[in-house]
């Protein structure tokens, strides 16, 4: 039975190495995405791209001889290469260019991760078993069906492995379980102060004082139909405090007012509920 | 407590307008270019730092004097008073700002080289950030490969879904989705709490 699950990795080592070979062979934006993997790094910037589309070509010409009879040993020794290799280029990357992209299936960015390093641990266990092989794959999988679910399972392994491939299967699972089990709850039915923030911005009033204002928000709460906002403010070099009152409701009928207190002495030194008509300048004036 | 309560009913008062009224033409125009010229505004040459703007990581913190270490080696020294705003999550209180806290803090220069703080605000953060994952309230993100928890504070915790005013519910926000988070870091950990999350929806 070994023999077979052996014989019948051939297929899918070939499955895998042709991928790859293609997304660096044949993309668009190999060459740029060659800039980004640590292999700018390793060869230069200028060297990147072609020892990029080098390595799509090695892969090429292994994966094909690897799905084409007949069987032949130094297949399999090449993938057990290339996967040290890959994991020698993984562990590389890490150290000498922690932020550079994997570059190893997709023209994706994909950071390396653990899971990169266990793809790479699977291509060499795939591989060592393949060397074991006697017989062409074609042969082994028509002897023994059952193998197919063997591959099957390695290639959903392999597929949970890949980053690139989350967008067909683990994205969708996510929204999914965050449609089904509603992670964050729903509307609170409160105003968030960002709200009031952004009418109050808009208000012609605000704009009309807002000069005066010295701080951030000092503190806001809600009565009645209003959120109270109070900010400090400088009125004729007096440190003052400025209180806007914001409607809450969004159709409702009170409208914005402002008072410019004093509160060393309590009194209020000025009352607003609507900017003051001023002179409209002409921006061309003079 | 009552001072708190004495002060809101004074100010919520001023602004109804139920005490005496003084309506704002005593005061003279405030149209930018008056108030501009009242005020010393030093043109700053570009490329230099701003006098009156401190940045660092609280070190100690002695009655109203915070002293924090800046990102570039400054030890700043920032004096809060009953007037300054003070941002932690929320608008908040100065003893809500602990050893150890991001600050930030604009005011105004002191000859003795302390800063009068206006605003301070402590640990903000401003995130361009990829939804990795939702969680029972959390939003898991990618920051440059890098990951952060955002937790979504009940009561707290806004949504600006494509541009439009804040709402509460942020719910909308979709794995898999680009978003801008501005929130509370929590220092020492990787984690933030969200303010405001802006998203496509």
């Amino acid at each position: 039975m070994l023999d077979t699950i052996a014989s019948a990795q051939a297929p899918l080592l070939g499955a895998v190495l042709l991928w790859a070979a293609a997304v660096k062979l044949f993309t668009r934006r190999g060459r740029i995405r060659s800039q980004t993997t640590a292999l700018s790094t390793l060869l230069g910037k200028d060297r990147a791209a072609l020892g990029y589309r080098a390595l799509g070509g090695i892969e090429a010409l292994v994966g094909a001889a690897l799905l084409l009879p007949p069987l032949w040993w130094p297949e399999a020794a090449a993938v057990v290469v290339m996967a040290v290799g890959f994991a020698g280029y993984l562990a590389y990357s890490r150290v000498a260019a922690p932020d550079s992209s994997c570059g190893c299936m997709s023209s994706k960015h994909v950071p390396i991760s653990w899971r990169g390093f266990t793809r790479a641990g699977w291509l060499l266990a795939a591989g060592t078993l393949g060397a074991f092989a006697t017989q062409y794959w074609t042969g082994a999988i028509a002897d023994r069906p059952v193998v197919l679910a063997v591959l099957a399972a390695e290639a959903a392994l392999f597929v949970a492995l890949s980053p690139e491939f989350d967008g067909a299967w683990l994205i969708p699972l996510r929204r999914l379980r965050v449609r089904f089990t509603d992670p964050l709850g729903g509307d609170t039915g409160g105003v968030p102060l960002d709200a009031t923030l952004t009418r109050l911005h808009r208000e012609p009033l605000y704009r009309h004082v807002a000069l005066m204002l010295r701080t951030d928000v000092q503190e806001y709460w809600d009565e009645d139909e209003y959120r109270f906002v109070v900010y400090g403010a400088s009125l004729d070099g007096r440190s003052t405090t400025a209180v806007f009152a914001v409607p809450l409701r969004v159709d409702a009928v009170e409208t914005l007012r402002v008072a410019v207190v004093d509160e060393s002495t309590g009194e209020t030194l000025l009352q607003l509920d609507h900017a003051p008509d001023e002179e409209p300048e002409s921006a061309f004036a003079g | 407590m009552s001072t708190t309560i004495d002060r809101r009913r004074l100010l919520t008062g001023a602004a109804l307008g139920a005490a005496g009224v003084v309506t704002g033409s005593a005061f003279g125009s405030f149209a930018p270019e008056d108030a501009l010229a009242n005020d010393a505004v030093s043109a700053l040459e570009p490329g230099m730092p701003d006098p009156n703007f401190a940045e660092g990581l609280v070190r100690s913190i002695d009655d109203d004097v915070i002293s924090a270490l800046g990102s570039d080696g400054t030890l700043w020294r920032v004096r809060v008073t009953s007037g300054t705003s003070v941002w932690k999550l929320t608008p908040t209180t100065f003893d809500k700002v602990a050893v150890g806290d991001g600050l930030y803090a604009r005011g105004a220069r002191l000859d003795d080289g302390t800063l009068a703080a206006d605003s301070v605000w402590a640990n903000i953060v401003n995130l361009k950030a990829h939804v990795v994952s939702i969680s029972d309230r959390k939003i898991h993100l990618d920051h440059n490969d890098e990951r952060i928890v955002a937790h979504v504070m009940p009561g707290i915790s806004a949504a600006v879904y494509n541009g439009t005013p804040a709402i509460s519910d942020v719910s909308m926000v979709q794995v898999d989705s680009h978003v801008q988070v501005l929130g509370a870091w929590i220092p020492g950990t990787n984690e933030v709490e969200v303010s405001t999350i802006y998203a496509a929806a």
